[in-house]
């Protein structure tokens, strides 16, 4: 769909108003609201005197008066009770390859029921998604799924996992949690694709329920995240800290954006604090920006840019570096640590050959850390 | 260079407890308004120095309040029916704001009605966003396609709240209101978003005039209403400058906290750091010292 077409549909104006300048009275239709959002308590926010309260979700911590919204525009003081508007409000659900999220070490070649609902608590310039993720709910179709349906449907589909993924999880956090809850009783994973703006809180209860979590590292230094992303990166390098301290697995994605974020400096630094931090064996991507939303005015990222990026990470140690949105490209497969083979060999989102078994190289026995099965 | 005008009208008979304002004295109140503003005597010269007969005019009101403290349908509809007796065709006249809910809770009646004005929010199917993305400095945001393509002319007729984030809330933020995303905008004191937004072309080209509604003034703990910080002060505010006009609010703001022994906002660290953008950017004057004001009281 194009976006024209998109966002015709996403602001719920079916009638298109007369050819040039257009009367007042023309072409107004029914005044039903638009929304049909949902009123359900929000987990994580403390109520202060005068109908206020504070979301201990994020580290924005929104303080909000009575009719307030916060930041990400998801969530509502309706009278001092803090609630989610999007429970159950799926803007998007998709089947994807998993590799779309992508993940590369969890389930290779098996499908997530994908699924999404409005809102963000970032706005970053370069938004892929920006027509669902820095909307309000009543802003875009969606559908009623509750936790329970997404857990059927993913199982009716034959899908291995769910993935909350295309905006920002974190803002549906109950809605995910709940729904994670339901996956796994029917033997179904979770994977989470975030920028990782959440409170430590949060993170640590909702890590049981999930079994991966993807990181987006947008850039890695302060000033980036403040101009680009309207961002903390301590944040988000505390979450990911959290999470590789976890049970769940973790990958991070980097997109790199034509001089913006390609200094190959701070990429060797955040290789560098990725291997002591997080260890040598983190699948770490570099994706290719594509111009869209508020930075439309740069070019793709190069390929050779993304294989200095690439060649810098594998310098300083890193054993899982790969090259994302360039189907075809060798940065693409997973190389074995031990015998450098092409131990998965992917060309775009497509698994073409696995030589992993037991977690091992087929070729030479060396431990491939991932979730293979 | 002319100070800019603002012109505050009272009426004594609105500042007690009780019943909506009658409209006659509402329509008095914008009479006197318009009169000292442009100088001219009677209404149609009044009104047809701001808008021409032709012009489809947009009266953006702030409802997010609820009936408590939004832009009362009596001074937005006073103020359609008056304009529309004074030279302006009442069927080009659209009360508006962003959702027919919220609106239908501050006590608006949704209207179609092809004689005018007519009430509705961007939500109404017709309406909705523009289509494309606009990109002003820091701001890029879908427009209520009532501002961009709906209207030629547009008055901010917002309610004045003080506001935990902004300083204060009047005529300039409410243009927060005709964008798709005013929860992104919200960062750093609203600034310089509440500049900006306001300085992008499809508000900047058709604002004409900035009238804050301030019959009830919320002077603290804004923008939620709460009673026993509302003044009912029975005033409008009038201004074309933008910025002179929020500036003159904010000092109204401040007046009334420091007769209820409140600190400045300033002291609270939240003065409007928007309006010294916005006078930065050429928007209007934030000085009230370069502020001609004119302030009468109704009997």
């Amino acid at each position: 769909m194009r976006r024209r077409e998109f966002l015709r549909n996403a602001a719920g104006t079916g009638l298109v108003i007369g050819t040039g300048l257009p009367s007042l009275c023309l072409n107004l239709q029914a005044f039903a609201d638009k929304g049909n959002l949902s009123q359900v308590e929000a987990r994580y926010y403390k109520k202060l005197p005068d109908r206020e309260i504070e979301c201990e979700l994020c580290p924005r911590a929104c303080r909000l008066g009575d009719k307030e919204r916060g930041y990400c525009g998801v969530r509502e003081n309706q009278g001092g009770t803090y609630y989610t508007l999007v429970y159950g409000k799926a803007c998007s659900v998709n089947i994807d390859p998993i590799e779309k999220k992508p993940f590369f070490h969890f389930l290779p070649g098996t499908s997530a029921l994908s699924m999404a609902t409005a809102g963000c608590n970032v706005n970053c310039k370069f938004c892929q998604n920006w027509e669902i993720s820095q909307v309000r709910p009543e802003q875009v179709d969606h559908r009623d799924f509750s936790p329970e349906m997404v857990a059927a449907e993913a199982q009716a589909y034959r899908c291995p996992s769910v993935a909350y993924t295309y905006t920002e999880p974190i803002v549906f956090y109950e809605y995910m949690y709940d729904t994670a809850v339901a996956a796994r009783s029917r033997g179904i994973r979770s994977v989470v694709v975030t920028a990782g703006h959440i409170k430590p809180q949060p993170l640590r209860d909702l890590i049981p329920v999930v079994d991966a979590i993807k990181v987006d590292l947008k850039g890695f230094n302060q000033k980036f995240y403040t101009e680009y992303v309207r961002g903390e990166l301590k944040t988000v390098l505390e979450t990911i800290g959290i999470v590789a301290k976890s049970k769940a697995w973790l990958e991070v994605v980097y997109l790199v954006i034509p001089s913006l974020n390609d200094s190959l400096t701070d990429i060797r630094d955040m290789a560098h604090w990725l291997k002591n931090e997080v260890g040598d064996r983190v699948p770490l991507h570099f994706s290719r920006f594509q111009p869209l939303y508020l930075v439309k005015n740069l070019p793709p990222t190069p390929i050779s840019t993304l294989e200095a990026a690439r060649e810098a990470a594998l310098a300083e140690g890193l054993k899982f570096v790969y090259i994302g949105n360039v189907p075809g490209h060798p940065g693409e497969h997973t190389y074995c640590p031990g015998c450098a083979r092409v131990v998965v060999r992917r060309t775009g989102f497509a698994v073409e050959d696995i030589q992993i078994k037991g977690g091992r190289c087929k070729f030479c026995g060396a431990p491939v850390s991932g979730v293979w099965g | 260079m002319a100070k800019p005008r603002v012109v505050i009208i009272r009426d004594a008979s609105l500042t007690g407890p009780g019943n909506p304002p009658e409209r006659a004295r509402v329509v008095r109140m914008f009479q006197r308004g318009f009169a000292l503003l442009t100088g001219e005597r009677d209404d149609r010269s009044a009104v047809m120095t701001v808008f021409r007969p032709a012009d489809r005019l947009g009266i953006k009101v702030n409802t997010i309040g609820g009936r408590a403290i939004s832009t009362r349908p009596e001074v937005s509809l006073g103020l359609a029916g008056w304009l529309a007796a004074s030279g302006l065709v009442g069927a080009n006249i659209a009360v508006w704001d962003r959702t027919n809910r919220e609106l239908r809770d501050a006590g608006y009646r949704l209207s179609r009605d092809p004689g005018g004005p007519q009430v509705f929010g961007t939500d109404t199917d017709g309406a909705g966003y523009s289509d494309e993305l606009i990109a002003h400095l820091n701001v890029g945001s879908l427009f209520s396609r009532i501002q961009t393509e709906l209207i030629t002319a547009s008055i901010s007729l917002a309610i004045l709240k003080d506001h935990g984030l902004a300083g204060v809330t009047a005529g300039m933020k409410n243009y927060f209101g005709a964008i798709h995303n005013p929860n992104k905008y919200h960062d750093s004191r609203c600034d310089p978003f509440v500049a900006e937004v306001f300085d992008a072309p499809p508000v900047k080209a058709k604002h004409r005039l900035s009238v804050l509604d301030a019959l009830v003034v919320q002077y603290h703990r804004g923008p939620s209403f709460h009673p026993q910080w509302a003044e009912r002060y029975g005033g409008l505010v009038f201004s074309f400058d933008p910025v002179a006009a929020d500036r003159v609010g904010w000092a109204l703001v401040e007046r009334f906290r420091a007769a209820k022994g409140l600190p400045s906002l300033k002291e609270e660290g939240r003065e409007p750091a928007y309006l010294a953008t916005a006078e930065r950017m050429g928007l209007g004057r934030a000085d009230l010292a370069a502020i001609e004001l004119l302030e009468e009281s109704l009997s």
